[in-house]
């Protein structure tokens, strides 16, 4: 099999913030390596100024790296052109207000370079699947939070990209609209779509993504493949020291058929986070 | 999802009228925007009717139509400006403050456009403003006109002269009313309020705040009135009173600012001068090498910002 | 690349830009001049060249408004006679609308007009005092109308005024003296009246004034001829006179009644027409030849000589010690 392009490669990312002239500057990432392999879904958690937001902007090219390179589809962040295979949607997203929902679509499509029938049809296509088909003659203004985030997931939709990247997808939002929101990240995987999100709802994280990393103080502590990194949750466990094989063998005679497995034990997501980052252990 | 039948097109120039047709809409969909627009409707139709301005020892007979002129080239000059100098100052800073500016510029937007966009939009806005405040004027001094126009014919009537000099009154007359030279000076002020608008946006890329763009536009605007003085002072400095740090900075001066005095044409043509075209073609060149300059100028600084 | 670093190329780059586009810039501002698009630069101070400018920025067509509004208040305070309030409107209104010529003419006018006969009847104020004012408000009033000369030089209204103001017998004294006054008037009159745009009045009136300035009535006399050549309704009596006076002056008239005659048609009009102009004498015009044709006349016609008019008094000329009390 032939060597796949990366959809999102960041490597050895540093960025230097300048506060003001005599002290040293903020280092808001630090040396943070990421590689998205098209079609996963990669899940970036880290508390609040851990670096998340600059890296995402540093992959958008909205700021210049002080060392390292970001490169999306083998483009590099810094060229115009490696943002017509992305879609994005920020933090708490705010549109223009006047427009209403179909003219915002409307007009990111025609930004990138949609235009005629075609976008016409898009756009119908777009707000058929984020459900806001009564509200797109409604003035954005009047949108509700949900609306918010569901207009912007179409707007980072509009032109088709390969790779969406999606900031705190899901703040703010109620469990229905937080679960709609799900749903069309599933539905955007099974399409073979990158997604690359970053969230502080663990559980959601939890359920749709591949990879996880975890974020702190501008650098990577933790990263790997989700099922590596945690456990199921509603077994019991007995934790044995040193237990010998004729033990077990004893022990899972006697649980019968409510037993699942042995083997080595695993933790939770939560736990594992907070391990990393305060130092508290479970 | 269904796949797209061909990648999308790359046009510069279909993006920034894409940029451009938005910031208008914006723009026009803001209150500020209507009240500016009503006032000026408003003194520009009071001409209309006979009200205090139009007495006065200005307005006598022919002189009424100067007056009326003046009036409304005034109003016109004032609302390009302060709209060239508000809009432009509060485009940038709003798209950063409401961050739609994320979403644009995470889409396939080069910069370069992004810019030209928002000062395209803020001149297509400036620009229908002022032909329908051109029409309204133009509307008014036709009526005008042709009383006054009566009332000269009646008088010249009165006192016994021929038709040649009646003639000549008729031709004297209507020079002062709705002429091609008038509309020449409504252009004039259009290029004025351009180069004024480029201006600020080049210092709205590096100012943080829609205030200090917006008084820093309006002092290079008045600043900009002197510079033919300060620019002949250097050139044609025969006062060798003058040591070299004031030269220096006449020099500077100069060099910077752009001579909005060069628009003092606008009053002649008000007393019912001929503004010929090529006059007119120099000034349209000049502004558009203003309106290049600042908004490269722009890009450089606003190429590599961060937010 | 820092954030001053991009500023400064900025610099460099308008700077350079600017070095380019200047001299296109002061070739259209001539070529503008030119064609009548841009006005000559006048020769008035720079504080003033700065408020009309400032004015012209900041309130564009609306300026001839607010003249307007400053032009009642001024109307108000000339009502109340506050005559220093009048002078300091007068000047706020020409920085606004430097271009009306009747601004000009009323701000003069109140100043010389009608401050210095105020000045002149105010029961408080010592003779000398009322003097200095009253010198003080003519002085004024022509500096407003020569600054208005120079902010338009082509507006003969203006000169006329000037002229007018110059030779009138009630302010010649004012002026440093009365020769300086009636050539610089004589001189106003000839530039409004080579225009071509004024009435043949102004003409004479030139002729009058030059008359009245002592070392230049040959100039005086060949004027008047010209102009008694040139149309009948330029020979008034004045004129007439001035053909005998000037005539005798330069000794091409040995006979100044027999002038008068041949001029006036017959003895009784030229002996009516030298009175009077005998009695303008307290008003600087020369008299040269007229006491010797007036007593010639009378004797033709039979005029007592205790009537004669030669013997009549002349009340104080405005403007002398007497006239103040």
């Amino acid at each position: 099999m032939a060597e796949l392009t990366p959809a999102v490669e960041i490597r050895d990312l540093v960025k230097d913030f300048k506060t003001s002239f005599r002290r040293q500057p903020l280092r808001a990432v630090d040396g943070v390596s990421i590689r998205i392999m098209p079609g996963e879904v990669y899940g970036l958690i880290g508390p609040n100024g851990s670096g998340k937001s600059t890296t995402m902007k540093a992959l958008l090219g909205l700021v210049a790296p002080s060392s390292g390179s970001c490169s999306i589809f083998g483009k590099d962040s810094l060229q115009v052109d490696s943002r017509q295979d992305v879609g994005f949607l920020p933090e708490n997203p705010y549109f223009y207000k006047h427009l209403t929902g179909a003219e915002t679509l409307r007009f990111y499509g025609k930004l990138c370079g949609l235009g005629g029938k075609a976008l016409t049809a898009r756009v119908a296509e777009l707000l058929a699947l984020v459900d806001l088909e009564e509200a797109k003659d409604r003035r954005i203004g009047g949108y509700s939070k949900g609306m918010l985030q569901r207009i912007g997931l179409a707007q980072a939709l509009v032109q088709e990209p390969r790779l969406v990247i999606l900031d705190e997808p899901t703040a703010g939002v109620d469990p229905i609209g937080s679960r709609q929101i799900r749903d069309l990240i599933f539905k955007l995987r099974e399409h073979g779509i990158t997604v690359f999100l970053c969230s502080h709802l663990l559980e959601q994280v939890q359920e749709v993504c591949d990879q996880v990393g975890i974020i702190f103080r501008g650098k990577m502590v933790r990263e790997g493949r989700l099922e590596d990194l945690i456990a199921i949750e509603d077994q019991t466990e007995i934790i044995l020291k040193d237990a010998s094989p004729e033990l077990i063998a004893q022990i899972t005679a006697l649980a019968g058929t409510s037993l699942i497995r042995t083997g080595k034990p695993r933790t939770t997501l939560e736990r594992l986070f907070l391990r990393e980052t305060l130092g508290n252990d479970s | 999802m269904t796949s797209s039948a061909a990648k999308p097109k790359d046009s510069h120039v279909l993006r920034i009228l894409v940029i451009a047709r938005h910031a208008f809409t914006q723009l026009v969909r803001m209150k500020v925007f209507y009240f500016l627009a009503i006032f000026a409707v408003i003194v520009i139709a009071s001409n209309f009717f006979d009200l205090p301005q139009h007495e006065g020892p200005e307005a006598v007979g022919v002189n009424v139509l100067r007056s009326i002129k003046s009036w409304s080239l005034g109003t016109m000059t004032l609302f390009s400006v302060v709209l060239s100098i508000v809009a432009t100052a509060l485009l940038l800073p709003k798209d950063v403050e409401d961050r739609t500016l994320y979403t644009i510029l995470a889409k396939p937007v080069p910069r370069f456009d992004y810019l030209a966009g928002k000062l395209l939009g803020v001149l297509f806005l400036v620009f229908v403003s002022m032909a329908l405040m051109d029409l309204l004027m133009t509307l008014v001094l036709q009526i005008r006109t042709s009383a006054v126009l009566q009332q000269q014919i009646h008088m010249g009537q009165q006192l016994g002269w021929g038709p040649e000099e009646i003639a000549r009154l008729k031709q004297e007359t209507l020079a002062q009313g709705s002429t091609w030279s008038l509309q020449a000076g409504v252009l004039a002020v259009f290029i004025r309020s351009s180069i004024i608008a480029a201006l600020a946006l080049l210092i709205s890329t590096f100012s943080t705040s829609t205030l200090f763009t917006t008084i820093i536009s309006f002092l290079v605007y008045f600043i900009g009135h002197f510079q033919a003085d300060v620019r002949d002072a250097f050139l044609h400095s025969e006062s060798g009173g003058q040591g070299p740090v004031a030269r220096a900075f006449a020099l500077l001066l100069s060099l910077l600012l752009p001579d909005f005095s060069l628009f003092n044409v606008i009053d002649s043509v008000i007393e019912g001068q001929i503004f010929p075209l090529p006059m007119l073609e120099k000034l349209m060149a000049l502004g558009l090498f203003y309106a290049v300059l600042y908004t490269v100028c722009s890009w450089f600084i606003f190429a590599k910002k961060e937010f | 690349m820092k954030g001053w670093q991009k500023i400064l190329i900025v610099i460099a780059l308008l700077l350079s830009a600017g070095a380019l586009r200047l001299p296109y810039e002061a070739a259209l501002t001539q070529d503008l001049r030119q064609a009548g698009l841009l006005a000559q630069p006048l020769p008035i101070g720079t504080r003033e060249h700065i408020g009309q400018t400032s004015s012209a920025v900041a309130l564009g067509g609306l300026r001839t408004l607010v003249a307007t509004f400053f032009n009642l208040r001024a109307f108000t305070a000339f009502t109340e006679q506050r005559w220093d309030d009048v002078a300091e409107t007068y000047d706020t209104i020409v920085d606004l609308a430097p271009h009306t010529t009747y601004y000009w003419e009323t701000g003069s006018w109140h100043m010389a007009y009608n401050a210095a006969p105020y000045y002149r009847e105010q029961p408080g104020l010592s003779p000398l005092r009322k003097r200095y004012e009253w010198r003080n408000s003519i002085l004024k009033g022509r500096a407003f109308l020569e600054r208005g000369i120079r902010n338009n030089p082509r507006d003969w209204e203006l000169y006329s005024n000037l002229g007018f103001m110059l030779s009138d017998p009630n302010k010649v004294r004012a002026f440093s003296s009365p020769a300086e006054a009636f050539s610089a008037a004589a001189e106003a009159y000839r530039i409004a009246a080579d225009s071509g745009t004024v009435l043949p009045i102004i003409r004479r009136t030139q002729l009058y004034a030059l008359a009245r300035v002592p070392g230049r009535e040959a100039e005086a006399l060949a004027l008047a001829e010209k102009l008694y050549a040139e149309r009948l309704k330029n020979r008034s009596p004045t004129l007439l006179c001035l053909l005998v006076v000037l005539g005798t002056h330069q000794g091409v008239v040995q006979d100044p009644a027999k002038r008068a005659v041949e001029l006036f048609g017959d003895e009784a009009k030229a002996y009516k027409a030298l009175g009077y102009y005998w009695r303008d004498q307290t008003n600087f015009f020369p008299m040269d030849g007229i006491a010797t044709a007036i007593r010639t006349l009378e004797g033709r016609l039979s005029i007592a000589p205790e009537k004669s008019i030669l013997l009549e008094k002349f009340s104080p000329s405005a403007g002398t010690d007497e006239w103040f009390h």
